[in-house]
């Protein structure tokens, strides 16, 4: 009985797998409809606020950038390392936060924190992390590290910033 | 002797190089405006008379030289207006309700409308970003800066502000589950709703003219591209396919095609797409950074942020493929008469009239305001 009740279960979860891919599969207005770049992300966990009490920062130094730049810079992917070891063995669910400095129009800086948050994500993918276990988001130009202007606080701004869930 | 007379003929055109705006007699029609009569006359001819002066389309002269007068009366709320030819002759007579600035708005649209057959901008809405309270909020107001309401009290982020063209609905970025999401709020009732809250970062929603669609960008997908959904936030089609950063969406005025920003290929582009999706066709603007678009309602001109050295207001001509830099600031957004925009710069929101380059700040005092959107 209760290995039918498990095979029963074992369907469900299948069917239900496989009905979720093609309803995702049915948003896409491409031909193709896979994707181009980029891992989906996961749901998110409720409640996991990167600034609020259950995400701790600061426990990982951030990844810094270029302007208008989404590359991970060689210096900058050897702070990955550190990050993948630690929560590959923690499994804990990582948030990556994307920010700008704040030269530049609001909704692009948006865009481009986003993207350096999932540029971090793919890299940290890439060395064995599990896509399903980081998040990411984007502040753009908001909640600056260094809120000077000049070219220094500008660099300190350009990051991405690690946040582990509790 | 024939090089003196080619002195004389430069000479003028010298001396005037440094007048940036030149507004031909030709342009404005001279309109004669009498102090509208009744409780609230001379409140609502103040309202009346700024709306007729930004709308660039009028001179107000004597009655003598004028090709129209104006007149009426107001009170409780409601205005009489009179528009009348130097012959007596009516050509506008009507009632207006709803309080005196919004009936003086009406009838400085329907004269517009009346006069040039152009839509006017009197009675339209602006939303925006300000930093007032110490935190970003979003904020209403009439487009000439009068009624401020704060919408939001958030305390957390709140931006990316979208007016829905009829102006009873709001969309906008808020950060209060830590992620960035969409809100929709009914102006009318307060009712608010987040209503796209996928995985990553949800921004920079647009309505689509008829206002039930709109577009934006989601991450969810592992890169911010576009898609669009229903206004409920339903059913959402992905639109771009890059490895870039799509951005700010603006619709075509039948609403089948999309021009957005995109850093696929360097730095940010525009680009347009079918609102069914399909590839993205570049617009070329001698720009190497353009972001945050504007389609102008009658579909002929295009307006963006544009950088070199500074970032500045850009106006491209579909038609011609003229691109012209107009000011200095960020974020435009055209009005209903395709002739207006509103940009951000600083600490002050600035309508600025296409047509001969006038600017004149409409809201100010507000800390940093910035992404204006405007209904129509």
């Amino acid at each position: 009985m209760k290995k039918l009740l498990t095979l029963g279960l074992a369907i469900f979860v299948i069917a239900a797998f496989d009905s979720c891919k093609k309803k995702e599969g049915d948003q896409f207005a491409g031909v193709d409809g896979d994707y181009v770049s980029g891992t989906p992300l996961p749901d998110r966990i409720d409640g996991a606020n990167f600034f609020g009490g259950n995400v701790v920062r600061g426990q990982f130094s951030p990844v810094y950038f270029g302007y208008d730049s989404i590359t991970v810079s060689d210096s900058e992917l050897m702070k990955l390392e550190q990050v993948a070891s630690a929560v590959k063995s923690s499994r804990k669910t990582l948030i990556i936060a994307g920010f700008t400095d704040d030269r530049g129009t609001e909704e692009y800086n948006r865009g481009l924190g986003e993207k350096r948050a999932q540029a971090v994500r793919d890299a940290l993918i890439s060395m064995g992390l599990s896509g399903g276990n980081i998040q990411t988001v984007s502040f753009g130009e908001e909640m600056p590290a260094d809120p000077g202007s000049g070219d220094a606080a500008y660099a300190m701004n350009r990051r991405a910033e690690f946040g582990v869930v509790k | 002797m024939k090089r003196l007379v080619a002195f004389l003929l430069i000479l003028p055109a010298v001396l005037f190089a440094q007048e940036t705006i030149t507004i031909r007699k030709g342009d404005t029609t001279s309109v004669a405006l009498k102090t509208l009569g009744g409780a609230e006359g001379a409140a609502a001819t103040k309202v009346l008379q700024n709306d007729l002066d930004l709308s660039g389309w009028f001179s107000i002269t004597p009655p003598e030289r004028a090709t129209y007068l104006i007149g009426g009366s107001a009170s409780g709320g409601s205005l009489e207006g009179q528009v009348t030819d130097p012959r007596g002759g009516v050509v506008l007579r009507k009632t207006y309700s709803g309080g005196l600035r919004a009936a003086a708005h009406k009838f400085a649209d329907d004269i517009v409308a009346t006069v040039t057959g152009q839509k006017g901008i009197a009675n339209t809405k602006i939303a925006f970003v300000s930093t007032r309270t110490g935190r970003k909020e979003i904020y209403t107001a009439d487009y000439d800066g009068a009624n401020l309401k704060q919408i939001t009290s958030d305390g957390s982020i709140s931006v990316a502000p979208a007016l829905s063209p009829d102006g009873s609905k709001l969309a906008y970025t808020g950060y209060q589950s830590g992620y960035a999401d969409i809100y929709f709020v009914d102006l009318a009732s307060g009712a608010r709703n987040r209503i796209v809250k996928f995985p990553g970062t949800n921004s920079g929603a647009s309505f689509s003219p008829d206002g039930g669609r709109i577009a934006c960008s989601l991450s969810k997908d592992g890169n911010p591209e576009l898609y669009v959904m229903g206004a409920n936030g339903g059913g959402a089609r992905r639109l771009t396919k890059t490895k870039g950063v799509e951005s700010s969406p603006t619709w075509s005025p039948d609403g089948s095609q999309i021009i957005y920003s995109s850093d696929d290929r360097g730095g940010p582009q525009l680009y347009k797409i079918s609102a069914g999706g399909g590839s993205g066709e570049p617009i070329s603007t001698g720009y190497a950074y353009c972001t945050e678009p504007s389609w102008s309602p009658d579909g002929k001109k295009l307006a963006f942020t544009a950088r070199s050295g500074g970032f500045s207001i850009a106006v491209k001509d579909l038609r011609s493929g003229a691109t012209n830099s107009l000011a200095s600031g960020e974020d435009p957004v055209f009005g209903a008469n395709s002739r207006h925009v509103i940009f951000s710069s600083g600490s002050s929101l600035v309508l600025l009239d296409t047509q001969n380059g006038r600017q004149i700040p409409v809201v100010t005092g507000l800390g940093k305001v910035s992404e204006p959107t405007w209904s129509r």
